[in-house]
């Protein structure tokens, strides 16, 4: 084992300067607004539903919509807030009732629909689309915040995670009512809670590991 | 913040000021200090963060030290949070106090040693006399055997020399002491403890060469 006084000059010794974090809301900011910008570029590639403007006027997908968009942003700058040490766990909370407001209205969807209509109306092809969007939006705002967060291994791994997580899924989530018609089905609902439940879990597991690969080694001073 | 790198200073005094009051675990003069210093270990100041470095280190022992019994156990886990704090040294914000900053830290860094720790020893064993495949068997007979053989060898000697040989050599008192316990005179011990040695190298070689 080296010893701790020789290690401190070992660290000091050709020291870099360092760039400090921007502040945390201006950071969140910034990947909200990569989010804005991927939603974007979906919207040109795949056209935004026809019926929006229509199901807006619905007051239950409304609120639904605007809990999960809320959800989002607020786990957005949640993860960035306690990403940092001097920070409260506290912000935890912060997406909290909105999150439960966008569930509670998915469930209450959920039930209804599956009275009024059943299962059948799911078609390959539109699951399929579905399932595109759902990739494209998660999958690179996941690595950006990967990216982003990455020097919160050591720290708060899974709470940062499951925080990060949440963002996506709700991101997403709010994506998929944009873009597709069939948010009546079982199936939109499955993606719904799906994604959130899958992310979620998956931090809740793997939280240490999935930070790992991008993590500065810890244990290797220069 | 890091635009005015001239005036960092006077800055740092007026908004660490404010908010030290929640820092109980380090004295606020102290916290002032280290927050300066790490602003500029951050600028590139190698001295300063050498001087940071090993101002908070007894800090850090005590810290670790609420986690971990062993001497060894705490020093790795101050040597965890130094290479920690030097890994993520750019999400310290000079704006507010440092404390709160280095006691997360360290806090994290213990308990998931701890934890760390813990999982380890749920995989292990400790290896008790049980566990091993080969009785020391052996050693053990020719020891008996020995013993027994010298004691057999002691109680052939006249009572005299016996005596002197149980309390001088096998109990392993002073002369003085086994002068009185036996009321022998010291000097007949001495000449008695001389002709047992003699006697038992004797009869332990006879009986060997037999």
């Amino acid at each position: 084992m080296i010893k701790t006084p020789d290690l401190i000059a070992s660290l000091s010794t050709n020291l870099t300067p360092v760039r400090r974090l921007r502040p945390p809301l201006m950071r969140a900011f910034g990947w909200l607004l990569l989010a804005a910008m991927v939603l974007t570029l979906l919207a040109v590639a795949q056209g935004i539903r026809p019926d929006l403007a229509q199901r807006l006027r619905d007051p239950a997908f409304a609120s639904c919509m605007a809990a999960s968009a809320l959800t989002g942003i607020l786990a957005a700058v949640a993860a960035f807030l306690v990403s940092l040490p001097d920070r409260s766990r506290l912000w935890l909370m912060l997406p909290l009732p909105s999150l439960i407001l966008w569930l509670s209205n998915i469930g209450y969807q959920c039930l209804a629909d599956w009275v009024s209509i059943g299962p059948e109306g799911i078609g390959m092809g539109e699951a399929a689309r579905c399932f595109a969007t759902l990739v494209l939006t998660s999958l690179p705002l996941s690595l950006a915040l990967l990216v982003m967060l990455r020097y919160a291994a050591p720290l708060r791994p899974t709470a940062v995670t499951i925080m990060g997580s949440l963002a996506v899924a709700a991101i997403t989530a709010t994506a998929l009512s944009f873009f597709h018609t069939m948010d009546a089905t079982v199936m939109i609902l499955m993606w719904n809670i799906g994604t959130a439940v899958i992310f979620v879990g998956f931090a809740g597991t793997f939280g240490r590991t999935i930070f790992r690969w991008v993590t500065p080694r810890v244990d290797a001073p220069h | 913040m890091s635009g005015d790198r001239g005036s960092q200073t006077p800055v740092l005094k007026l908004v660490a000021g404010g908010e030290r009051i929640d820092v109980s675990t380090s004295p606020p003069n102290r916290d002032l200090d280290w927050a300066i210093l790490m602003a500029r270990a951050q600028d590139g100041d190698g001295a300063a963060y050498q001087r940071l470095l090993q101002e908070i280190t007894p800090y850090l022992r005590s810290l670790a030290a609420r986690r971990h019994r062993s001497a060894d156990d705490i020093e790795d886990a101050v040597q965890d949070i130094l290479l920690t704090i030097h890994s993520i040294r750019h999400t310290y914000d000079p704006t507010r106090p440092f404390g709160p900053w280095l006691a997360t830290i360290g806090e994290r860094r213990s308990i998931d040693r701890l934890r760390r720790r813990s999982r380890h020893q749920r995989r292990e064993t400790p290896l008790q006399p049980e566990h091993e495949a080969v009785a020391d068997v052996g050693v053990d007979m020719e020891g008996k055997s020995n013993r027994r053989e010298l004691e057999r060898a002691i109680s052939d000697l006249p009572p005299a020399q016996q005596m002197a040989i149980e309390l001088l050599k096998l109990k392993e008192m002073s002369l003085k002491d086994a002068a009185s316990a036996s009321g022998m005179s010291i000097n007949s011990l001495k000449v008695n403890t001389h002709r047992a040695l003699k006697n038992l190298r004797k009869i332990l070689l006879g009986r060997n060469e037999l």
